[in-house]
């Protein structure tokens, strides 16, 4: 049974001070989150006490201004950041649409990116057989496949992208807003398959600060402000897919 | 420590379950790098060749000193050029990885074995050529070869924990990447990479003597230009390889988790 249980968790990292010869005012980024302390010692507290509990079926919508918490929370969840303190228990596989994008080499075949996204996803040889017709078939690419990803229009890159990337067997599914790609006749195609995907999934979270699309697809709503949880609510169920305005 | 000696060996055992991946993505560096090109990384030896030739031409001694400085020059620019690369490219791998590191949970380690596969491959090539330079220049073949080839491997294995530490210094130290790259440019003078040392000169005494990248030379070279096993610089490369690694499982075991906050 999939479920994910957040007890009290905490997300506080250094601010380092890089060791660097540029001049003083130049050697802290930008950073978002709540920053404490002064000098030497700044710290950015990202997450503060964040509690709460998913169950299969669960669609968990996150909103909150920028900087709020949203995407680190997601990241914490995923495993990338690990918490400073609290517990984060996870049953079940988590994928993650966060940056679709990512891994693919403009020298190499579109077939070629393919197996190596694959591979990144920590899926077998023989997954990525299995999916490698259905993904060419999706993205709508023909004979394409086999050229070079730089000989691609943006729309076509970015079909090969989504196609890539939504191709998975989520048990938990995490995502950075709601990714379409491509022109008008394959948006609607992408919505498809997201709905699709929603659908498998036995628990999403979702970030967005569109209100309409947690509206649509969430069951629960938690607000955060400032790496803090502000409100945790159940929310009335909207989920007619068809009538879905993105 | 033993908590941190723990996490340093998850997330390379999680790397090693992943070797398809840093195996392919090396494949696909190196391909990269000499598309559309008509010799493609045939131009690796090519370049080794052209250098190691020019030492050779250019500083090869007169008289009987001539007598193997072709497979001494050979054999030092071959370690060389592998240490100053992956040196060099260690120091901003992480940054370079920044979007894997910030989108993927990949453990940090398939990055420095992608890096290790890419400089490993490189370097066959100009192995290739100093083969090549070998069977020419004519040093007799013995069995002590068996221990150049034995050095040349002891390389290897401590390249991971080389570029895990220079990695870590990068991440926290970005001016690193300069400093690095200038010391090494300079260091080929101070090391004795095609200049032969003889007892001459403090500074050339003090060069060859404390650097520590004397000793990787001379496990590869000693062997096969002298026919002995050279014990001392043995010892050293492997204490220096033992406390890299030592380093290495150090820091990947308490600062991996932290590497993403300082890219």
């Amino acid at each position: 049974m999939v479920s994910i249980k957040l007890d009290k968790v905490s997300l506080v990292y250094k601010l380092h001070e890089k060791l660097t010869l540029s001049a003083p005012d130049r050697r802290l980024g930008a950073t978002g989150g709540r920053i404490e302390g002064s000098g030497r010692k700044q710290f950015v507290q990202a997450l503060d006490d964040v509690s709460f509990e998913l169950t299969a079926g669960d669609r968990l919508g996150l909103v909150g201004p920028n900087g709020a918490g949203k995407t680190t929370l997601l990241k914490v969840l995923y495993g990338i950041y690990e918490p400073s303190g609290g517990t984060v228990g996870i049953e079940g596989k988590v994928d993650a649409l966060f940056n679709i994008n990512i891994g693919f080499r403009r020298e190499a075949t579109g077939r070629r990116n393919i197996v190596l996204r694959g591979l990144i996803n920590g899926w077998s040889e023989a997954e990525i057989e299995e999916k490698m017709e259905d993904i060419i078939a999706f993205s709508e690419l023909g004979d394409f496949i086999d050229l070079p990803f730089k000989s691609y229009s943006q729309g076509m890159a970015a079909r090969l992208a989504f196609s890539v990337a939504t191709a998975l067997d989520p048990e938990i599914l995490l995502m950075d807003e709601w990714i379409g790609a491509g022109d008008a006749s394959f948006q609607e195609k992408a919505k498809r398959r997201m709905d699709e995907l929603a659908e498998k999934a036995g628990i999403i979270v979702l970030a967005s600060h569109s209100e309409s699309l947690i509206q649509s697809v969430c069951t629960k709503r938690l607000t955060l402000k400032g790496g803090r949880v502000e409100s945790l609510t159940t929310a009335p169920t909207k989920r007619a897919r068809t009538a879905t305005k993105f | 420590m033993i908590s941190a000696l723990n996490s340093a060996l998850d997330d390379i055992f999680g790397a090693m379950r992943l070797r398809r991946v840093w195996i392919a993505l090396a494949h696909e560096d190196i391909g990269d790098q000499h598309r559309r090109t008509t010799l493609g990384p045939l131009w690796l030896l090519v370049n080794y060749l052209a250098f190691a030739g020019t030492f050779v031409f250019v500083f090869q001694p007169a008289g009987k000193d001539a007598a193997g400085y072709a497979a001494y020059v050979a054999i030092g620019l071959m370690v060389w050029f592998y240490l100053m690369e992956v040196i060099s490219l260690s120091v901003p791998l992480f940054k370079r990885e920044e979007s894997f590191i910030e989108g993927t949970t990949l453990p940090l380690f398939v990055y420095v074995m992608r890096l290790t596969v890419q400089s490993a491959i490189r370097a066959g090539y100009a192995v290739a050529g100093c083969v090549m330079i070998l069977l020419i220049s004519g040093p007799p073949l013995t069995p002590a070869w068996l221990w150049s080839l034995a050095g040349l491997l002891l390389i290897l294995l401590t390249t991971p924990a080389l570029i895990t530490v220079f990695a870590f210094i990068g991440a926290f130290f970005p001016d690193s990447e300069f400093i690095v790259g200038n010391l090494m440019r300079v260091g080929m003078f101070f090391t004795p990479v095609f200049w032969v040392y003889n007892g001459q000169g403090t500074i050339q005494t003090f060069a060859y003597l404390w650097n520590p990248f004397t000793y990787f030379l001379d496990i590869a070279r000693i062997p096969i230009l002298m026919g002995k096993f050279p014990s001392n610089a043995f010892a050293f490369t492997g204490v220096a390889a033992i406390l890299m690694w030592a380093m290495a499982l150090l820091l990947l075991g308490r600062y991996r988790r932290q590497v993403v906050f300082l890219i």
